[in-house]
Order: C-alpha cells, then structure tokens, then sequence
C-alpha cells in the first residue's frame, strides 16, 4: 500500500501527515520550534532547528506508525508558511536565521515604498502588499542596514527553499512561496526587473522557479537512510500554507471563499484573475500559473481571545488554556449577539487588511453601566470576527460570494463558526478534522500521481459535511453594529499614532521592575 | 517584639548551626542615614518586612517593599539602600552561607535534609529564575519566626528542628519564585523562558524534574504539557536543540567534534556521534566535510 506523506513547515512548529491514497488521514505529528525576538520588531528563527525538528517529526512518525502498517511513501509534498527569508553563502550554509512574515524590521523601508509610485506598479506586478513582512523589503533592509551579510550572501531563499536544499541538493521556489516574495511578476510568472532593482540583487541570488508539482530532485542517499525511504521517493515541492488551505477547502470555482483564523486570519478567494485595488489592500498569491489565490490577511485572531484568556480567564490548573477559553465561551454565550452594544477593536497588534495600519491599537467603545464581564467577553470574539467581515466584505466589493467555509482552530470553534455565518448573512462549511492546508497538499499530490487530472477536478471531490445556516435577525443586528465598527477603525487614525507613539517613548523609560513605583 | 542580632562566631545560639551566618529582628524608629549601606556577600540573605515601607536597591535596580514582601539577595549581589538610609518600620532576616561549586552553582551544605539532586536544582533555580523582590511571601514570616523561637527555645529536637525550617525556608522561596516568574497562564511564553534557560547551558547535564521545577510544575503534568505543546517529550526536545546546535558549530572549522559533543551536552564524541547519525544520516565528521563555511 502507498501513502503520500505531506510537510507543513509552519509559524510555530511543523505538522507532518501521512495521507493513503484516497485522502484518509493514517497519522499526524507535530514538532515545535521557536521563534526569537532579539529586539521587539525581529522575528527570527533558526533554520537548523527547522530542519532538525522536521526529519524528527517525519522519522518518528514513518517508524512509529507508518512502516508498521506496511504502507510504502510514495511522495513527499510541502507546504510553508510565506514571507520567510534566509540569506545563504556560497555553500549554501545560513548566515544567521531566517526572517519570519511577522518580522518588522523593514517598516521603514515598507513605509516609504508604499507612499511612492514605484510601490503602487510593484503592487500591482508582484501581488504582494507592500509591507515589512514582504521579503523584498527585507532584502532592502539587510542592503541597507546588514550590508555585510548582503554582500557575503550567494542566495536569498525561503525557509522551504532551505529545506528542500538540505534534503536534495537543489535552490527551488515553487510558484506561491516566490508569488509572495514581492518579487515575482505574477502575470508573466518570471522574476520583476523594478522590484529586483530596488532590492539590489540580481535573479542570480534568487532559487530556481518551479511550478507546485516539480519533483524537486532526488533525496540525499544519507537521510534515505536516516528516515528509512526508497531512492525513488517523489520529493513534491509543494505550495504555500494560504494558497493549500484555500485548495484543501475546495475553493476553486466561483462564488466561494474560505475564512483562516488561527493565531493571526485571513479571508481568501481563488480564480483565474486578480483583484486589483488601488488602495493596495489584498494580495494576489499564485497556486499555478492561471489561478490566482487572492484575499486579506489579519494580525489579529485567535491570538488576541489567547491575550484575554492569559489576563481574564479562570485557571484552575496551571496552563490550561483550553479549559479557561471553554469556560469563557460558556460565559459569552450567556449575552444575546451583539454584547448589548458593547463594541472592541481587535488591533492590538496593529493591523494588516483592510485597514494597513501598523499603529492602529485596540479599544472596547459603547461601555455602559449594565455592561458585565460576559459582554467584554463575548464583544472580544465578536470584534475579532468583525474585522474578519471588514475584509470579506470588501472581497465581496469584487467578487460574488455565496458561500464561505472556515478552517484555523478558532475559527472552527462552534460558537465562532456560527457568528461568521450570521456577521456574513451566508452558509458556512467545514470539516470535522481541522487539516485544510495539508489535505490542499495531498490533493496536489494526488492530482501530480494522476489520481485526478486536473486540481479543479481534485477540489471538487473536497466535502465539508457540517454547515452553519445564518439567523436573519442576528445578521441585522450585527449589520447595525458594523457599520460603527467599520467607522471607528478608520477614525481613530490621529490617535492611534499619538498613542503607539507615546507608548514607544515611555516603554524605554519605564523599564523599572514592577513593584518599584518610586 | 524584641529586637536582637545573632553573628556566627559571636553568638553561643548559633554554635550548631555554623552555616547561619547572621539571623535578627530590628525595630526602626526615626529615618537613619548611613546605617545600611550597600554590601555585597557570600551568603543568601533574606529580608522579610513586618511594618512599615523599605526602600532598598538590590542588584543596582531601586525597590519599594512592603510588609509580607521579601527581599532574596544571591551571593555577589550589592543590597543596601541609597545613602546607607534606613526607613521607619520593622523586619527580620537571616544569612545563610551556601556552598558554591566551580561551575557556580549554589548547593545547600550537609546540614540539609534535602537530597543531593533537589539541593542541586533548588540551587540551579534561584540563579535562573532569579527576582530579588518575592511579594506577598507571608510563609517566610512564618518560618523565620519559628526558627528564631527554636533557637531560643532550646526544646528537645531544636537543632533538627531549625535545619528543617532551613530546608523548608529555601523550598517555600523557591517555589514562590517560580509561581511570581510563571504565573501558570501563557504556557508558550513560559516554555520560551525555558527554551532560553537550556539553550544558556546546555552542556548542562539537565534532568526532567529540574525542568519542571524551572516552571514550576510537577513531572508528570509538565511532561504532558510540552508534550501538548511541542510535540516531543521534555528530553527528546531538548536533544533536537542539542543537535540543531551541534549543526552550527560542525559548519565551523575552529572546534573539534569532541568539543561539540561536550559543549552542546552529549555524554561523549561516541554517543554524540550515534544520535546525531540516527536523525541525519551521516556521522558528524562526514556532515563537516560536506558542510564546512568557507574560511
């Protein structure tokens, strides 16, 4: 029997499956690995580590579950998480660790960019929103800032790039990794010349394009060893966590969209054009060459309830974050929808679509006296899933949707799942196990191992057997209650610059410990 | 309340007990300058407020503490208040010398019941999740109370008894240490701390229950929650650091494979050797070969 084993490497760990050959899931496992903040705007992580944690996850998995079985590994697909950077010498050995999507330290260079015209053609040509998290602005900042390491670097990869080097020798980006590079010109596919200017690098410096279903050579005789493989092993490129997720809900076709919300969410539609906006607002990522996986991203999701769990939640052991949300959840579904009035915005860690606004901070507004802890509750996730409709909402601007399914652990949350499908006034699907973006990878594979012929066909076999049906009059009230939501997120543009502002200056003075109010 | 001072060497009370180095109770009237200068010494000192409001800088960095708050000063660290002033109200402390290994690790001495693997981990736990402040610690109040009336007590057992109270002195502020720097709330942020403390020393022979002490949880709770959280058992992370590690240092010319072995916590080159070809597949000095940076 042959099983397809597909390779999340993802923001906090990665998640290994092994699929059979009709999309049943045999096993999963995952590996951590951490992310270091040496200064508050980097966000770094050790490649080594990735790699290490990566063949440990694999190799347990295959000898404790798979090759007992007697199941045969027929291909190896990945899937990464975007936006990553990782500078290599000229043998291919890192300098320094790889530069996360939620690394910051570009937000000057991002910010100039995106105010000239130079940024709006390199939008419009690359897809990717001009923002620190953009790896041609990294490129820029380590020319500007780190020119050593620039100088001494022989190539610029992704996190995934770096994997594949390791494992087969080969400098790979597959098409939706590179499509959010800032780099990549995705209506002719081929490297951007303004956009290679501007960072100073030549295609040279850059891994080899390759389209999702390249075989991305053959793995090293070593780990065929360590890990117990056949040499003939399909070593699957793959695509990216985003544009498999969008795949692995079955989005490919008209009228759907699917809503991400893990730690951070995004709103995402599929097609064979782009969205163009002149406010610069959503991304246009590439699955293939003729499909464009276009939509918002949000800083701001599971990890913000996460935030108020940690401060307000109830811990009758220790770390038990699972049973304090449980709790909380109970707690909010006590309040009618709509938390009586009481509204919150979300951005407390600034905000990407649809607003872009890097300062922006969170508020709770309409406070009144009858106002109880269960309507702070309930208003968190509500404020949450509002600016997840901010953005689907403007995605409707271009786009038809008519129904949306929902992946991500928060997001799949019953109590969540529903208030989307009443904030959108639309059905939502999903499935019972949360896997999207790695079952988007067996289906590219499946589909590469001739299983279906093409990925539309693969999509349309994807099935999500529970539905939520909205409620009309929850659906009014909420459309009540956007619109000031909406106004508000864009008013307080002055205040939330005076606030970050202040915040940044006193945080270097008030670095007294905490019982020292002298 | 009577205010005395007991001094080793000084004071008969303290004849059995020679790692006391200083224990007493002071009751302070009126504002005094130049009475309680910055000192550092060998000893733990630890200063439990009863009234009143202190101002004391420990460790170069300004506190206000307050009655039930304890001030936890580590061998080597300056404590004293800015221009020796001492401020009106009252508070005991005790001095106990500890025994310090090359290494720097702290080791309570033979009077303490505590097994040799606890006394090492109480030790390893106050240098890395050291804050000189412990708020809110009222059972230090209690157990410096019941050792001053052992002492002058002199019942049957005292002397038992006070190395006891000793022992369980350093346990209660240990664990009180450990809850004010993990609250027992955000576990990724807690298992980040933990991370930073095996990476700062990882050739550091570290046992499942001196991490878990580090966090302040019990084995088998905290086993099951880095497991949750990160897949891999306690060890079988930490080896994924060690060889993730021991991978930078190979790709580096200037250290032998016996060094990396040692510096990043493998037992010996063998037994680095045979874990390290278990994951990769190569054995460390062909992985080398294939991977050196260019000098």
């Amino acid at each position: 029997m042959e099983c397809i084993i597909t390779i999340e490497l993802g923001t906090n760990g990665v998640r290994v499956f092994a699929f059979d050959l009709s999309g049943h899931v045999l096993h999963s496992m995952k590996g951590h690995y951490p992310t270091f903040h040496t200064d508050p705007d980097h966000s770094e992580q050790d490649p080594e580590q990735i790699f290490i944690t990566t063949l440990y996850v694999v190799k347990n998995l295959l000898n404790q579950y798979i090759y007992p079985k007697k199941y045969k590994v027929a291909c190896i697909c990945f899937s990464a998480a975007m936006h990553s950077l990782l500078a290599v010498d000229k043998n291919g050995n890192p300098l320094g660790n790889a530069i996360t999507w939620a690394d910051n330290r570009a937000k000057k260079e991002a910010q100039e960019l995106r105010r000239s015209a130079l940024g709006s053609s390199l939008y419009a040509a690359t897809g990717t929103p001009i923002h620190p998290m953009s790896p041609l602005l990294k490129i820029a900042w380590l020319r500007n800032q780190d020119n050593e390491r620039f100088k001494q670097t022989s190539k610029f990869l992704s996190i995934k790039s770096y994997i594949i080097h390791q494992l087969t020798g080969k400098y790979l980006i597959d098409y939706s990794i590179a499509s959010a590079t800032g780099l990549l010109n995705i209506h002719t596919v081929a490297w951007e010349a303004d956009a290679l200017q501007y960072a100073g690098i030549t295609a040279a410096k850059l891994p080899e394009l390759a389209p999702i279903f390249t075989t991305a050579g053959k793995l090293k005789m070593a780990y065929q060893q360590s890990l117990g493989l056949p040499a003939d092993v399909k070593i699957l490129i793959g695509s990216s966590d985003g544009c498999l997720a969008t795949l692995g809900d079955g989005v490919k076709g008209e009228g759907k969209a699917t809503i991400t919300i893990e730690d951070s969410g995004a709103v995402r539609v599929m097609g064979p054009t782009v969205l163009k906006d002149e406010q610069m607002r959503f991304f246009n990522y590439l699955l293939t060459d003729d499909c464009y996986v276009s939509g918002g991203p949000t800083n701001n999701g599971g990890n913000i309830f996460d935030w108020f769990a940690k401060q307000f939640g109830d811990f009758t052991q220790p770390f038990d974050i699972t049973h304090s949300i449980q709790q909380l959840l109970d707690e909010a579904a006590q309040v009618p929808a709509g938390s009586d009035g009481l509204l919150f915005l979300p951005y407390l860690l600034g905000e990407r679509a649809p607003i872009w606004n890097a300062n922006a901070r969170g508020a709770y507004f309409g406070i009144n006296i009858k106002h109880e802890r269960k309507h702070f509750i309930r208003a968190t996730i509500e404020g949450i899933l509002y600016e997840i409709y901010s953005i689907g909402k403007s995605l409707g601007e271009q786009r038809t949707i008519k129904s949306l399914s929902v992946n991500g652990s928060f997001g799949t949350t019953p109590f969540c799942t529903q208030i989307i499908a009443d904030m959108f006034n639309k059905p939502v699907h999903l499935r019972r196990e949360f896997h999207s973006v790695s079952f988007g990878a067996w289906l590219l594979s499946a589909t590469e191992m001739g299983l279906y012929r093409s990925l539309d066909e693969a999509a349309r076999i994807v099935e999500l057997p529970d539905m939520y049906e909205p409620d009309q009059q929850r659906h009014a009230m909420y459309a009540d209650y956007f619109n000031i939501f909406e106004k508000l997120s864009t008013k307080l543009f002055d205040e939330f610059e005076a606030i970050g502002n202040l915040q940044q200056q006193y945080a270097a003075t008030n670095l007294l410990p905490h019982n020292s109010p002298l | 309340m009577h205010q005395f001072v007991l001094q080793r060497g000084k004071s008969a009370e303290l004849r059995l007990f020679p790692h006391i180095s200083e224990l007493g109770i002071k009751k302070n009237g009126a504002i005094q300058l130049n009475t309680f200068l910055s000192t550092a010494t060998e000893d733990i000192r630890l200063y439990y407020i009863l009234d009143g409001k202190f101002g004391w800088r420990i460790n170069h960095q300004p506190y206000v503490l307050y009655p039930g708050d304890v001030a936890l000063v580590l061998p080597g660290v300056p404590f004293g208040s800015d221009n020796g002033v001492l401020d009106i109200g009252s508070f005991t402390w005790l001095h106990i010398s500890m025994q310090k290994l090359e290494n720097g690790h702290l080791l309570p001495g033979k009077w303490s019941g505590l097994s040799e693997s606890e006394g090492a981990a109480i030790g390893k736990i106050l240098l890395l999740n050291y804050s000189p402040v412990l708020c809110r610690f009222n059972e230090a109040g209690k157990i410096l109370k019941c050792i001053h009336a052992e002492l002058s007590g002199h019942e049957i057992g005292y002397q038992t008894r006070v190395n006891h109270q000793l022992d369980e002195l350093l346990i209660q502020t240990t664990r009180h240490m450990t809850m004010q720097s993990n609250p027992g709330r955000d576990f990724p942020k807690t298992f980040m701390h933990l991370e930073e403390a095996l990476r700062r020393d990882l050739s550091y022979q570290w046992t499942v229950e001196e991490m878990a002490a580090l966090v302040g949880l019990g084995t088998t709770l905290f086993t099951e929650r880095v497991k949750s959280y990160s897949g891999f058992s306690p060890i079988n992370y930490l080896i994924n650091i060690r060889i993730s590690e021991a991978i930078k240092l190979l790709k580096r010319p200037d250290i032998s494979v016996t060094d990396i072995a040692l510096d990043t916590g493998f037992y010996s080159s063998q037994h680095f050797s045979t874990t390290f070809k278990k994951l990769t597949g190569y054995r460390p000095s062909e992985f080398r070969k294939n991977h050196l940076y260019n000098k």
